[in-house]
């Protein structure tokens, strides 16, 4: 191997007792693309700010052109020759775009009181490069979401770097804006750079990287080319859960005339970025709907919307009653309880406090009754009852969250990723205490999943929802001739 | 002798200070909200006991009960007319709301402050004791009315304790403080919660500050003081830790009250200035804070 | 867009020539009022660096001022300089001052920073009574040399220090090390990540604001003939300065001069109401900051930014 532009080795970081990154190690050639891929919570993001000085690592080097710079501060490691665009930008509101990009080729000095006349012109060639040449007189709050993250791109590129990191490149981005972005970025391959793309799949980036290297808990798991990597058994079961396969089953969803929640037409901005771009569903009563997509692709949106948390155009109803208007805790209270990604447990409360608390608004003895059934489908948290939350392990956690949400007795029960960093002998257990809830209660379940072999055997019904919509709607037996295929 | 005498008034000024923070932490806790119209709280309770206690003659215990009153009232003034508004504002960043709020309590509080001024004059006002005589303590003669009011204080935070952690409405409070989020998720509607710590602070500092009027004596003058002890206590024991205010007002009633005794009594605000600096710089989080 | 930046340029050209001009027909009285009012318009932009640009919210920018002025008094009083080297003294400790702070600033985030700037101020203002011997403690000490006893000479003076306050301050915010400092202010990671050692950037963003806050605090005091803590160190003091720098418009600088005016004018003018103007003044402010959250400037910046 030649000299490699970028060569990491052993980095490692602890944050308190959990390892973020343990052990990983790549290298990029000048004019390389690699992917570095991992569901939420994988520590790709953190390798990303360990590279670039924003975090310090506990172990491990870092060599740009063979000069080791891990542990600098991260203005000398910018300077040194690597460039970051980052996902989340915020700009200034009383600059322009020139202004902007002008402020990434100031030098770091005290003394230069007025800017190199040179300046101006070099501005404009950059913003030329990556499209902003229209724009240069607005200011950042009139910009199209498309071009606040060009104008990231043009601030990382602005003092040519030798390496440049890349963090989500394509999130909330149109697929001819996507197109215009690959392109830029292959530009940078043909230039000798070293590129390195964060992202959640390989799938997003796979038609750009030279290579890729997958994450999972902060370990390595898988490298190669991007086919290689999406095929890779280990990266297939921490996407998929596993090769996929419907359960026969019969469907338990009423022929109702009109569902239990309708969403019609949704559509979210983030800021700028289309979280959510037309959606819409039907959940009917006592069904058991799954909404299966890659991290990014809309479902906690989706699910924010329904409800409440999140603004959103478009209308939602549940029992034939629009939601427009009314507050989180209300519609909560009404029947819609969701279980989120996060857990949202109250942490230095003990585990009887957080049942206790999602069973607030039940009578005494519903209450009891209630605490006694959930107490026999999760064991576990009977044993743990006088535990705080927050020292539970994370299949606990999991348990604990959705038996709050239940304590609700809700009407409809919405399930974000309760997979999401779980050991499969926990998913295991967690799928089982589903089947139950399943066949022995009248709840209608909406679950969001990227685990589709734990999605699928419980469903009378899957979405698939990629880049904000929906793609594909169909019984699990079609999924995986239909959808199963592209998924990853 | 002495060493008995410092004692005794340390712990009746710390357990005075204690009762003043908690309110403080507790809205800063559950709300995210520091609150500098504090001491205009205390104060306006103060006046309005005095006022009905001595101007209306109706008694130290009536004038007490109209002080705590008055403190809710003034409280519920300062999240209707300030907090809310600010926090409800489309044109105010996310980002900026705290030094928002901050600025628009401060100035609320200097309103409270000249409008006292203006109705009481600046002049200290004292409450007639609740109860007259002295007791011998270890030898030191000590007014009844003192440790009555730091029984009371213990008391008042005692309740509170039990409010907090043994009652269904108490651990609200405590899970907002922990995971707002969460507690939408659960049904629980946070401006209900939030009107509910305004009226728990309300009440709590309107004792604190009847209490002070009754004890030390109050002025329109102590609005600005009274806010910056509190919030140097309550920073001292942690933002938003209620064990770590009351340990802190401990700390500082009694660095205070040695000062004052053994060196002077005009330099008795020092010690816990540097004490607060220290923690500060070595750790920002406050001694029993969490974050 | 050069056109609002020249039109500006011409606006405040033509501020000060009238500014200047006003000693021909307003009263010492008021002229007096005015001159308070422009060393108050330095505080408020030298605070509006700090929070508009470095993005620190300094809740006590008394304890640089009172520096500063009780520096320029001590050794006026004890050894006698000239005012200008009074000054020149008064400038240094202020820098001390503010690099003093600097340093808890650029490792604390939030309240706790705010809440050692409040300390800081607290602190100075026990040392100066504990120290009473030498600066007359709570009543203030007077110094034996004044700038001027003519009203009108004085108020020029003061309009000098605030117009050449206004060029600096305004071009430092406007020049590349403003912007830079404002990317530091806003995003410490991003600004870092474009290569800029952000420290080094906050640090002398606190040392312009120190100087220029110590020297006007000196000034002052040369102007008032005396120094005392009721004027240049006061938490009241820090409030109003604050005030007058969101009244004024937040990252604006010249808004401070804006609504340092307005502050002084208006407490002024209310003087009638007795103890109640300060009411009124709180009150005004209170609703602008719920209204115009922008400040007066920012309001009118924003307003001809979306035209």
């Amino acid at each position: 191997m030649s000299a490699a532009r970028l060569e990491v080795r052993g980095l490692t970081k602890r944050f308190g007792g959990l390892v973020a990154v343990r052990d990983i190690g790549f290298s990029i050639q000048p004019g390389e693309i690699l992917g570095l891929i991992g569901p939420n919570g994988s520590g790709k993001s953190t390798v990303m700010k360990l590279i670039m000085g924003i975090e310090r690592p506990n172990a491990g080097s870092v060599r740009l052109n063979g000069a080791e710079i891990a542990g600098w501060p991260t203005h000398r490691i910018a300077r040194a020759g690597i460039g970051i665009v980052f996902q989340h930008s915020r700009p200034l509101h009383r600059q322009t775009v020139l202004e902007h990009i002008k402020l990434a080729l100031l030098p770091d000095s005290l003394l230069r009181l007025a800017a190199d006349p040179a300046v101006e012109g070099k501005a404009r060639a950059i913003a030329s490069r990556v499209g902003l040449e229209t724009v240069l007189g607005r200011h950042p709050g009139t910009l199209a979401f498309a071009d606040l993250r060009r104008l990231e791109l043009a601030k990382a590129i602005a003092r040519e770097p030798s390496v440049v990191l890349v963090d989500e490149p394509f999130a909330g981005l149109t697929p001819s804006e996507v197109a215009s972005f690959s392109e830029l970025i292959r530009g940078f391959r043909a230039e000798g750079k070293a590129v390195l793309l964060v992202d959640h799949n390989v799938k997003s980036v796979a038609a750009l990287v030279d290579r890729a290297l997958a994450m999972y808990l902060g370990e390595r798991i898988a490298e190669g080319t991007a086919e290689t990597v999406m095929r890779d058994e280990q990266v297939r079961r921490v996407y998929l859960g596993g090769s996929i396969e419907a359960a026969a089953r019969v469907s338990t969803g009423t022929d109702a005339a009109s569902p239990l929640l309708a969403v019609e037409g949704v559509s979210v901005l983030y800021g700028k970025a289309q979280a959510l771009d037309n959606v819409s569903i039907t959940v009917r009563e006592r069904e058991f709907v799954s909404v299966v997509g890659l991290n990014g692709a809309g479902k906690t949106t989706l699910f924010n919307a329904v409800s409440g948390l999140v603004p959103y155009r478009g209308t939602i109803r549940f029992a034939e009653r629009t939601l427009a208007g009314t507050s989180a805790a209300a519609i909560a209270r009404a029947g819609i309880v969701q279980c989120p990604e996060t857990r949202e447990l109250f942490g230095e409360m003990s585990v009887a406090e957080n049942l206790e608390l999602g069973g607030a608004h039940l009578t005494n003895a519903a209450r009891t009754e209630q605490l006694a059934w959930l107490l026999d489908l999760f064991p576990i948290l009977a044993e743990r009852a006088r535990q705080n939350a927050a020292t539970l392990s994370g299949g606990e956690q999991q348990m604990l969250a959705i038996a709050r949400a239940l304590m609700m007795r809700p009407r409809l029960l919405i399930l974000d990723e309760p997979t999401l960093g779980l050991a499969p002998v926990i998913l295991e257990q967690l799928s089982k205490a589903l089947a139950r809830l399943h066949t022995t209660t009248e709840i209608t379940v909406l679950l969001g999943e990227q685990n589709v072999t734990f999605a699928l055997p419980h469903a009378d019904r899957i979405y698939v929802l990629e880049h904000a919509r929906i793609i594909w709607e169909g019984p699990p037996a079609r999924f995986a001739a239909e959808a199963g295929a592209q998924y990853l | 002798m002495e060493g008995v005498q410092i004692l005794v008034d340390g712990f009746a000024i710390s357990a005075l200070y204690a009762l003043g923070a908690v309110g403080f932490t507790l809205l800063f806790g559950v709300s995210g909200v520091l609150n500098l119209a504090h001491g205009g709280t205390l104060v306006v309770a103060a006046m309005i006991a005095w006022l009905v206690a001595t101007g209306l003659h109706l008694g130290t215990a009536t004038g007490a009960l109209a002080g705590v009153l008055a403190g809710l009232a003034f409280a519920f003034a300062t999240y209707a007319a300030v907090v809310r508004p600010i926090q409800r504002s489309r044109a105010i960043p996310r980002e900026e709301t705290e030094i928002f709020i901050l600025t628009g309590t401060l100035l609320w509080g200097i309103m409270c402050q000249t409008a006292l001024a203006y109705i009481f004059t600046t002049n200290p006002i004292t409450v007639p004791a609740l109860i007259g005589g002295v007791v011998p303590i270890l030898g030191v003669r000590t007014p009844r009315n003192e440790i009555l009011i730091a029984l009371a204080c213990w008391a008042v935070i005692g309740a509170l304790w039990l409010l907090i952690n043994r009652t269904r409405t108490g651990k609200t409070l405590l899970a907002a403080s922990i995971n707002p989020r969460g507690l939408t998720l659960l049904g629980f509607e946070l401006s209900r919660v939030h009107l509910l710590v305004w009226a728990i602070y309300g009440v709590l500092a309107g004792f604190a500050g009847v209490l002070l009027a009754t004890f030390l004596g109050a002025s329109s003058d102590a609005v600005g003081p009274l806010t910056a002890s509190a919030f140097s206590i309550v920073v001292l024991g942690g933002l938003g830790s209620v064990g770590g205010s009351l340990v802190a007002a401990y700390i500082v009633g009694y660095l205070e009250t040695l000062t004052a005794y053994l060196v002077a009594p005009t330099l008795r605000s020092i010690p816990p200035l540097i004490i607060l600096i220290l923690v500060v710089y070595l750790r920002p989080q406050g001694l029993l804070g969490r974050r | 867009m050069a056109l609002p930046r020249f039109r500006l340029l011409q606006v405040s050209v033509l501020i000060v020539v009238i500014a200047a001009l006003l000693p021909l027909w307003l009263s010492a009285y008021i002229l007096g009022v005015l001159t308070t009012a422009y060393y108050f318009g330095v505080f408020a932009m030298s605070w509006d660096l700090l929070f508009g640009f470095a993005g620190e919210v300094n809740f006590g920018p008394t304890f640089l001022i009172g520096l500063g002025a009780y520096t320029a008094a001590l050794i006026d009083n004890l050894l006698g300089w000239p005012i200008p080297f009074c000054v020149a003294a008064a400038a240094l400790a202020a820098l001390v001052g503010g690099l003093l702070l600097a340093l808890p600033a650029l490792r604390l985030r939030g309240p706790y920073f705010g809440l050692v700037t409040l300390v800081a101020v607290l602190l100075l203002q026990n040392v100066i009574v504990i120290f009473a011997h030498f600066t007359g403690g709570e009543i203030g000490m007077t110094v034996p040399d004044v700038l001027s006893v003519d009203a009108g000479t004085n108020y020029w003076i003061a309009l000098a220090v605030l117009t050449i306050s206004a060029v600096l301050l305004f071009g430092y915010s406007r020049s590349p090390l403003g912007l830079i400092l404002q990317a530091a202010g806003q995003d410490p990671v991003e600004a870092s990540s474009l290569g800029f050692n952000v420290a080094k950037h906050k640090l002398a963003a606190f040392s312009v604001s120190a100087v220029f806050s110590g020297v006007a605090g000196a000034m002052l005091i040369f102007y008032l003939g005396s120094a005392s803590v009721d004027v240049v160190v006061d938490l009241a003091i820090a409030v109003q300065i604050i005030i007058a720098a969101v009244l004024g418009g937040r990252r604006t600088i010249l808004g401070g001069v804006i609504g340092g005016v307005f502050l002084i004018a208006a407490g002024q003018v209310l003087l009638p109401l007795g103890q109640l103007s300060t009411f009124v003044v709180s009150a005004i402010a209170l609703l602008v900051i719920l209204f115009f959250p922008d400040g007066l400037l920012g309001h009118a910046l924003r307003r001809s930014e979306q035209e």
